[in-house]
């Protein structure tokens, strides 16, 4: 399968002519990024998520290492006519949202009555139809962020890299982004979303890396993560709670938790004992686990996992 | 060609404050002629002309000065940039957008000033020639201030334009009048400030080629510069 995206071994150090300080943002970062998926990019604030998208889209130059946007060099300008970019704070010119999202289309080299009927389209994707008209200096923090969403799909890109798209928006907002990229992705896109909405990356996300200190922490697809540690929970009856690490008596039963995997060898031990099982539910770990996981160790930044 | 045209238009429009305040005083100048008697007020009208030539030089610089600056700290250059339009055609856009923004004063004060000094017997010929020389001017301080904002703040930036182009004056005034030409910004505003009704002047285009030369030549230079700056680093 090819990749729209691919990180080579890429370092990026930040360096202060001033106080010669010296910061590592990316250190030997790779990653690929497939056709047609939704790839969550997680890390904490500091991590190196927004280096490493100014550089896929060719702002800054990688200190060593190199990479690739869809087959081309980063930085090369014809190749990002084919991608839609949002930046983590929207920065607009202060003129009126119609206007606005043609300049931008027209800068990808879109022209005419189309891009007129593309902007609008655009417009109303995003909910701002009743508000092309209107100056976007004037705008709330979340309908900009709604007008750099419609500018950076104005092209119709085949990648979006979405730096939190949905930082500023309402709920009800977020739902219509969601429904956007899985639209985008229903119809062959392919969407690199940072994000720290961790619930809303788990939901629609297939594949998720994690960031820490500049290295990429943790890879792999959403559903295998979430599964890697599963537990399940065992509701028992007539057994004594001692018997079980962790276990709690309440209501006349004993409530534990193990590890997927020695759940048989439990059940066993709860029938050995005498008791009653009275129901074994899989626990499954949420991708907030996982993140905090990571970034709690602070040696944990190298690659796990691996789609 | 079409991203820098969009590009220069969009960078006129965001100067459109400065711009207008600055036609203020071509305003002033019409205002003048309205009012005053123009054949026995002729040299003040003249004195007022050269002004206002003077102040959109000095704006050349502030433009060319900031216009990367602004962008990067408001970080609208992203989005920019983040569409097909290369470094260089942003470069690009942008010189042609402070040549553009001093080119809006320019005409303004060429229309007032050909009816003003006109009337009071400056030939008006000359008076577009002298509009010429000052977007001509323009055009090459402005891309040389462009050329240190790549990698100054806008103050470091002024100050270092000045220097480059104040020291081929300075040479000029005392190496020998051929050193005006290194850059030919003096020049070209000499002409124009040096410009009376006695001695209105011949037209050389000599300096004016040269400083389309030399804007071309600081365009590149500026374009090699900004291919290595990281544009989404924090200026401040």
């Amino acid at each position: 399968m090819p990749f729209v995206l691919e990180f080579d071994n890429v370092t990026k150090e930040y360096r202060s002519f001033a106080s010669k300080r010296r910061l590592l943002a990316l250190d030997g970062f790779s990653l690929s990024v497939e056709a047609g998926e939704i790839f969550g990019f997680l890390g904490p604030n500091g991590a190196g998520k927004s280096t490493a998208i100014h550089l896929a889209m060719g702002f800054m130059r990688p200190t060593s290492g190199s990479g690739r946007l869809l087959g081309e060099r980063f930085g090369h300008p014809g190749t990002r006519r084919r991608v839609g970019f949002l930046a983590e704070s929207v920065a607009l010119y202060h003129r009126r949202a119609q206007r606005l999202v043609q300049f931008y289309g027209a800068l990808n080299g879109m022209r005419g009555t189309d891009l007129g009927k593309r902007a609008r389209e655009v417009l109303e994707i995003v909910g701002l139809q009743d508000h092309a008209n209107r100056n976007a200096g004037k705008f709330s923090r979340g309908m900009l962020q709604r007008v750099g969403l419609a500018q950076a799909i104005v092209n119709n890109p085949d990648l979006l890299i979405l730096d939190e798209p949905t930082s500023a928006l309402d709920p009800l907002s977020r739902v219509m982004v969601r429904e956007l990229l899985l639209a985008a992705r229903n119809a062959g896109k392919t969407v690199f979303l940072s994000s720290h909405l961790l619930s809303e990356v788990e939901l629609i996300c297939d594949r998720v890396a994690v960031l820490h200190r500049g290295r990429l922490a943790r890879l792999g697809r959403t559903a295998d993560l979430l599964r890697a540690g599963e537990q399940a929970e065992i509701i028992v009856r007539a057994v004594a709670a001692g018997h079980f690490e962790g276990a709690m008596a309440r209501d006349g039963v004993v409530r534990f938790c193990v590890p997927a995997h020695t759940q048989r060898a439990a059940l066993e031990k709860v029938w050995k004992l005498g008791g009653e099982v009275v129901s074994v539910n899989p626990l499954r770990r949420s991708l907030e686990e996982i993140f905090l996981e990571v970034t709690a160790d602070p040696l944990s930044a190298a690659p796990k996992g691996g789609q | 060609m079409k991203p820098v045209l969009l590009i220069a238009i969009n960078f006129a429009r965001e100067q459109r404050w400065p711009i207008l305040t600055l036609l203020l005083w071509v305003l002033l100048l019409a205002f003048l002629g309205l009012v005053t008697d123009i054949p026995r007020q002729r040299e003040d009208l003249l004195f007022v002309f050269k002004q206002d030539a003077v102040y959109v030089l000095a704006f050349s610089v502030f433009f060319g000065g900031s216009a990367i600056y602004n962008e990067r700290r408001s970080r609208r250059i992203l989005g920019v940039l983040s569409k097909a339009v290369g470094r260089q055609q942003y470069l690009s856009g942008l010189v042609l957008g402070v040549t553009l923004a001093c080119a809006v004063y320019c005409f303004a004060l060429g229309m007032t000033g050909s009816w003003t000094l006109g009337e009071a017997g400056f030939p008006v010929s000359r008076v577009w020639f002298l509009m010429i020389c000052l977007v001509a001017a323009c055009a090459l301080a402005g891309t040389v201030a462009l050329m240190f904002s790549t990698f100054l703040n806008p103050f470091f930036a002024a100050g270092a334009t000045a220097m480059v182009l104040g020291l081929p004056a300075l040479a000029g005034q005392f190496l020998g009048s051929q050193w005006g030409y290194v850059i030919p910004v003096w020049e070209l505003g000499a002409t124009v400030v040096n410009s009376s009704f006695s001695s209105p002047g011949t037209a050389s285009w000599f300096p004016v080629a040269l400083a389309a030369a030399e804007t071309l030549a600081f365009w590149l230079l500026s374009a090699r510069i900004f291919a290595y700056v990281d544009i989404a680093v924090a200026v401040e």
